[in-house]
């Protein structure tokens, strides 16, 4: 691990952060304490834990802070929050698990934290968090259960825009024009004009809704499922033709990493997926397509404009027997001032604070091979928080839903069935665990 | 007719080789990707031959991976010699006791393997918590106990039956008492059995990942959660996932062929009797 260097300037910002905080006020307020916590492995938790040091010396507290794995992680904590341990103090609240763990009561309410001025000065700015990342650490009440620190917003990325640009064609905006230019350019210098990973629940969805579908009826008050509808075996047809026709062989079986890796290398042109997996296109030091990627909105459907987005958020657990201590972490960990220092030393592609993202720093760090990158990000974050065509992902039922739609998707890309068949079994299957898990769907 | 024999040995020969080159095949990638870089792992079409590199072995042992296989050959021989020390004698006695109770206390004992792993994890979790069990060797050890106790009193106890108690009854009349005809006549005729025994043992607590998964946390986790600790959120260590693939398996492997001869033995020595 890096560890920060300490000078005047990190000093000085290190002052403004625990300023926000009141109980810091005091000397030492938490001497001889230890706070636990707990998230997934991400650039985002190891540029922080250089600056623990701080926290500490302006605490007296210990930090005991460990990342895990993502699937470990999340394995770990639900079971954790499940039985109302006090293990953990500040938990990573996974985006895929919000509604189950604050809709079972697993995790403390912040407002009461932020909406108390001995608590939290009115400086922090809670509201400076974009309502998109927020949209999923909240209940239906508006009760904030997380502080979001890592957003995923849906982009689109050409690796190869040169190949684009050679057959006269720009970055699509609409899903005609995305097909048509995968026509023009699959197979051109062996490069597969589109990719995408597995995680079909997640990437076929903003084509499901730019299509005029849906996942469920009216989340999260009405989950019928809406996988038959003819918008949803038109959108599953159009989307696994795209795979089957311009995919790289083996394609359907793709991991996140393996399709970044087959942009990286420059074998396959197009993906449309969260900001976290192209960045690395313009940045990893193994990219081949450094000089030819080119970013864009994802493309819009007759229906509209829906990319996918997520956040992953700091809370803490029901159980945490130091709570005070978690909530000044939180606020330490998430000030305007740390987030911004991470983004200057570090360059942190995926921030969620509002003065952040618009912010010289964040710009800089987001200009990729040219391009301002942030602003494109900050749309995509505003569309998911605005209309709230997101709420359909924190559902606790989703993970089991989401797995028949990749089922579904897989039996219409490689063709076992066509697409009316292949999504009325999906909406069947959806009905019957839904069902298993006690939740009520309409007759029709 | 001997030409028609040596033509079906042939086929039956290539027939071998493909088979075991099938099963091989993802252990022989494993090993293959382990010695590339990041970037000759993603090369299409994959290169069979490349110059090899070890930066993924030495990437390996800088970090915490390194602890988590020590975790794992300290817990897992515990796992081992414990069962063994305890399920040997249990597996004798109950082979030579002659009441009908013998036959339902040994039905009672596998009880712990008649369950999924997972019907037992939130009792375990839970109690762990409370004795402060949760992130330690002793916990670990502990749950592979339970679960190979009755693998080695199920397993060792064919072998006691089918070695003829007229042995040990000899030694008794030479002035052997009962622990010392069973250490020095009995358990030296069942060898191979406690081999084969001692082996699986090794495999089940070296191979776990769901207990280790649920009560480790960072002190004590095993070398095959670590390894599963390489798929970053933001991206998978291919080269590293592949390397400590590899060195999870090497123990095992190298167990194996020095006990070859006994592995084989002691798998089929209880299946008959008399």
């Amino acid at each position: 691990m890096t560890h920060a260097r300490f000078d005047r300037r990190t000093l000085l910002g290190a002052a403004g952060a625990l300023a926000a905080t009141p109980a810091l006020g005091q000397a030492k307020p938490f001497a001889g304490q230890t706070l636990n916590g707990a998230a997934f492995q991400s650039t985002f938790f190891e540029y922080l834990k250089a600056f623990f040091p701080e926290f500490e010396e302006a605490t007296g507290a210990r930090v005991n802070f460990n990342t895990q794995a993502f699937p470990v992680y999340n394995q770990r904590t639900d079971l954790e929050l499940s039985t109302r341990g006090s293990a953990l103090d500040v938990v990573n609240v996974t985006f895929i698990y919000s509604g189950r763990w604050i809709g079972a009561g697993w995790l403390t309410n912040l407002s009461e934290f932020v909406n108390d001025r001995n608590k939290t000065d009115p400086a922090w700015d809670a509201a400076d968090f974009v309502s998109g990342a927020q949209s999923a650490m909240s209940d239906a009440r508006g009760n904030v259960f997380g502080f979001a620190w890592e957003a995923g917003a849906m982009l689109m990325a050409a690796s190869r825009y040169d190949l684009l640009e050679k057959n006269g064609r720009s970055m699509p905006t609409t899903f005609d024009e995305l097909l048509a230019t995968c026509d023009a350019i699959h197979g051109k210098e062996n490069v597969t004009a589109f990719v995408a990973d597995r995680l079909h629940h997640w990437n076929w969805i903003p084509y499901l809704m730019g299509l005029g579908g849906q996942v469920f009826k009216d989340p999260p008050g009405n989950l019928t499922p809406r996988l038959a509808t003819p918008e949803a075996i038109r959108a599953a047809q159009w989307y696994g033709d795209l795979l089957q026709k311009f995919a790289p062989p083996g394609g359907l079986s793709f991991s996140d990493d393996q399709a970044m890796r087959a942009q990286m290398s420059g074998r396959s042109n197009i993906r449309t997926q969260a900001i976290t997996w192209l960045v690395p296109l313009a940045k990893h030091e193994e990219s081949t397509v450094k000089s030819t990627v080119r970013y864009a909105l994802m493309p819009a459907g007759p229906a509209g404009n829906f990319p996918g987005s997520n956040s992953h958020g700091l809370g803490i657990p029901v159980g945490s027997r130091r709570k005070e201590l978690a909530w000044e972490f939180i606020k330490w960990a998430l000030s305007k001032q740390m987030l911004n220092r991470i983004v200057e030393t570090r360059g942190y592609p995926s921030v969620c604070r509002r003065s952040v993202i618009t912010g010289d720093a964040f710009r800089s760090a987001l200009t990729l091979n040219g391009q301002d990158v942030a602003s494109l990000y900050l749309q995509v974050l505003e569309l998911g928080g605005r209309s709230g065509y997101m709420k359909y992902r924190t559902v606790p039922v989703f993970p089991q839903v989401g797995d028949t739609i990749n089922r579904g998707i897989e039996r219409i890309a490689t063709r076992q069935q066509p697409a009316d068949a292949a999504m009325r079994q999906a909406q069947q299957d959806a009905v019957q665990v839904l069902g298993r898990a006690g939740v009520q769907v309409d007759a029709d | 007719m001997n030409r028609g024999l040596a033509r079906e040995r042939r086929i039956l020969n290539i027939a071998a080789l493909v088979l075991a080159a099938m099963a091989m095949a993802p252990f022989l990638w494993l090993l293959q990707m382990s010695f590339k870089t990041n970037a000759q792992i993603f090369t299409f079409p994959p290169e069979l031959f490349f110059a090899p590199t070890l930066e993924n072995y030495a990437a390996l042992w800088e970090t915490d991976f390194r602890r988590s296989f020590v975790n794992s050959l300290v817990v897992s021989t515990a796992a081992t010699v414990l069962p063994m020390l305890l399920g040997v004698p249990a597996a004798y006695a109950l082979s030579r006791w002659q009441a009908r109770a013998a036959g339902s206390i040994s039905l009672w004992i596998l009880a712990s393997r008649m369950a999924p792993p997972i019907a037992f994890t939130i009792p375990y979790f839970l109690a762990y918590r409370h004795l402060g069990l949760i992130d330690t060797w002793a916990g670990l050890v502990l749950i592979y106990l339970t679960f190979n106790l009755s693998l080695v009193i199920w397993m060792m106890r064919p072998f006691f039956d089918q070695l003829p108690q007229a042995l040990e009854e000899a030694a008794w009349i030479d002035g052997a008492t009962t622990a010392q005809g069973f250490f020095r006549i009995v358990l030296p005729l069942a060898a191979p059995g406690l081999a084969a025994t001692a082996i699986l043992c090794f495999l089940f607590a070296w191979n776990d990942f769901f207990f280790a998964l649920i009560l480790t946390r960072t002190e004590a986790m095993t070398a095959p959660v670590a390894v599963v600790n390489f798929m970053n959120y933001e991206g998978w260590e291919w080269g590293r996932i592949a390397a400590g693939g590899t060195m999870v398996m090497l123990p095992v492997l190298v167990f194996s062929l020095l006990v070859r001869r006994y592995l084989v033995h002691g798998l089929t020595g209880g299946a008959v009797k008399g």
